[in-house]
């Protein structure tokens, strides 16, 4: 009998989405089916800005799953992203390493830093914790700048090698924009999974009770302070892998990876997208950094074009364009 | 060991700088007892909630729950034992969640041995899910909230927002549960439905209570033992009678 009253009435938990016959399950499928089939009719210059795309949603996720989720304000994730992008680009012009080898080292080292870094800004409460993490992204530009024996400082590292694979004697080189397209799309899916994974365990439920109400969490026995400071490596790390993706498809990395900018970009993917929600996530990125890409054709009025829309969507979609979607969704189930 | 009260405070004292808002209480409650601790706004009886379930630090006394000294402990520390819960005087709920997973969240910590283990998203995971699932169902039905249960807890009555607080304590099964003000703001209907709540708690699941409480009616009816606080001290203690005929605690906060 609870399985039919559930399928009538609508959980909050299951952010709004009516359950039953579900739309979501072909409508993504299509989705993939067409990313996978994307290089065949867009050009190199669409597909370029797609990639930009995906390599932002993995900060992204990992901003989501901070704010969106565990209800954290942090601008770090340009210092994760910049650290992942140099520790990438270290270990691949050094060493020559493979890249599955740059790429899961980047994450496993963002994530080392992200804990001696977390465990002091995490003690701060709301205001001063956002302050201490923008204070991270200006201290890793400013290594990268000034520790010129390692970053080689302004001139940054350039000719990172593209992505290679080496598996025994066997070896090959993702050189294309198309052949990156895929590898950066299997990531990204791989991305969206482990995020989904996460959001819809236990764990991810207790993350949701911090958000809501962080006394009341601790009150039913949560560690609040411990799941804080495991998602916040968690969010470091995607940011770490993104930066990685970044360092071998642009080929190049300064101190400019360390941007502020780059912080505010995943910050209004997430707030844009609507935070909380994983779909609201990646249409965000797809919107926001493919948006920037596509105004890059009037340089002067980019930034003029791009405030005006932000501006718009504060006052229009408050919450993101997440319950949007949701509304498409509904209304999509009630035609049929 | 049944002997012992399950908690026994001694010379608790609290101070923000030269105030003493809790000054040297003794209290104690036994296995199974209802106690009722009244007195007028301001008498420290929040405060000496706070610094018994850590929420505040007490300056000086002791805490011993189940013969364990837990003095000093943080809020987090002693919720996550299990043992003894409190509810806080402005109802809170997890809002945006509905009851069923506000009832799920309250008793993980105590189903999952750790907090790896609950990113976990095997078969063993889901059934200490569906496990906590069954018993968040069935304390649901018994708080008489199962037909507003896919609702966010947000968007329900104060008074039922009080009774999800209360089933999310009984989720963990705790020897002790400390109530601050739980018929604050709820229209009479639903008093005798938490009052009723907290009787069966008590008779059917061995909880032991201590409550704060202006309704005067609801702590004669419901405790056996009274204690009064006045200014930050034991101003009484006895059966509800005693307490009604003292002079003083009339004088000080019953009026008359």
């Amino acid at each position: 009998m609870t399985e039919i009253v559930r399928d009538q009435t609508v959980t909050a938990a299951e952010h709004k989405v009516a359950t039953g016959p579900d739309l979501r399950v072909p409508f993504g499928l299509g989705l993939a089916a067409l990313a996978c089939v994307a290089p065949l009719f867009l050009g190199n210059y669409p597909l370029h800005a797609i990639i930009i795309a995906l390599i932002f949603l993995l900060p992204a996720h990992g901003l989501n799953l901070l704010l969106g989720y565990t209800g954290l304000l942090s601008l770090a994730q340009a210092a994760f992203f910049g650290i992942g992008a140099y520790a990438s680009a270290l270990l691949a012009v050094h060493f020559g390493t493979p890249f599955y080898v740059n790429f899961l080292a980047a994450g496993l080292i963002t994530g080392a830093i992200a804990l001696p870094l977390g465990i002091p800004a995490l003690r701060l409460r709301s205001t001063s914790f956002v302050m201490c993490t923008l204070g991270f992204v200006i201290i890793g530009q400013a290594i990268a700048k000034n520790w010129i024996s390692l970053t080689r400082g302004d001139m940054g590292l350039a000719a990172v090698p593209r992505p290679y694979f080496a598996l025994g004697p066997a070896s090959f080189t993702v050189s294309g924009t198309v052949g990156f397209y895929y590898l950066v799309l299997v990531i990204a899916a791989l991305a969206t999974l482990a995020v989904y994974l996460i959001v819809r365990s236990p764990a991810g439920r207790n993350m949701i009770a911090i958000r809501e109400n962080e006394t009341l969490a601790e009150s039913v026995g949560i560690p609040t302070w411990h799941y804080k400071l495991v998602v916040f490596m968690i969010s470091a790390i995607f940011a770490g892998l993104g930066g990685s993706l970044y360092a071998h498809y642009l080929t190049v990395v300064s101190p400019l990876t360390f941007q502020m900018y780059y912080s505010t970009t995943m910050l209004i993917i997430v707030l844009g997208g609507g935070a909380g929600t994983i779909s609201g996530v990646i249409f965000g990125s797809l919107l926001f950094v493919g948006l920037t890409e596509a105004l890059r054709v009037a340089p002067e009025l980019r930034m003029i074009a791009y405030g005006f829309f932000l501006l718009a969507l504060v006052f229009y979609f408050p919450n993101g364009f997440a319950p949007l979607i949701g509304r498409f969704w509904s209304f999509l189930e009630r035609r049929k | 060991m049944s002997g012992l009260p399950i908690l026994d405070i001694s010379g608790l004292c609290k101070s923000y700088g030269a105030v003493r808002a809790v000054d040297g209480i003794d209290l104690h409650v036994n296995r199974g007892e209802i106690c009722g601790l009244i007195g007028p706004n301001g008498s420290g009886k929040s405060t000496f909630f706070d610094c018994v379930t850590g929420l505040a630090k007490p300056s000086a006394g002791a805490v011993k729950l189940d013969g364990q000294d837990i003095t000093g402990w943080s809020l987090n520390d002693i919720a996550r034992e299990g043992r003894m819960l409190r509810s806080f005087q402005k109802t809170v709920v997890f809002s945006a969640l509905d009851i069923e997973e506000n009832l799920v969240i309250a008793g993980q910590m105590f189903t999952f041995p750790g907090i790896w283990s609950t990113f976990g998203i095997g078969a063993a995971a889901r059934n200490r899910v569906a496990a906590l699932r069954e018993r968040a169902r069935e304390l649901i039905q018994i708080a008489g909230l199962w037909d507003v249960r896919f609702q966010p807890a947000g968007k329900l009555s104060g008074g039922q927002q009080k009774l999800i607080q209360f089933a999310s304590m009984l989720m963990p099964e705790p020897k002790l549960i400390l109530l601050d003000e739980p018929m604050a703001g709820i229209n009479p209907k639903l008093i005798e439905r938490v009052v009723d709540s907290i009787r069966l708690a008590n008779t059917s699941f061995g909880v032991s209570f201590l409550i704060i409480e202006h309704n005067i009616d609801v702590v004669t009816s419901l405790c056996k033992r009274v204690v009064v606080l006045d200014q930050g001290r034991k101003l009484a203690e006895g059966t509800p009678d005693e307490i009604v005929q003292n002079q003083a605690v009339r004088e000080a906060y019953l009026g008359g």
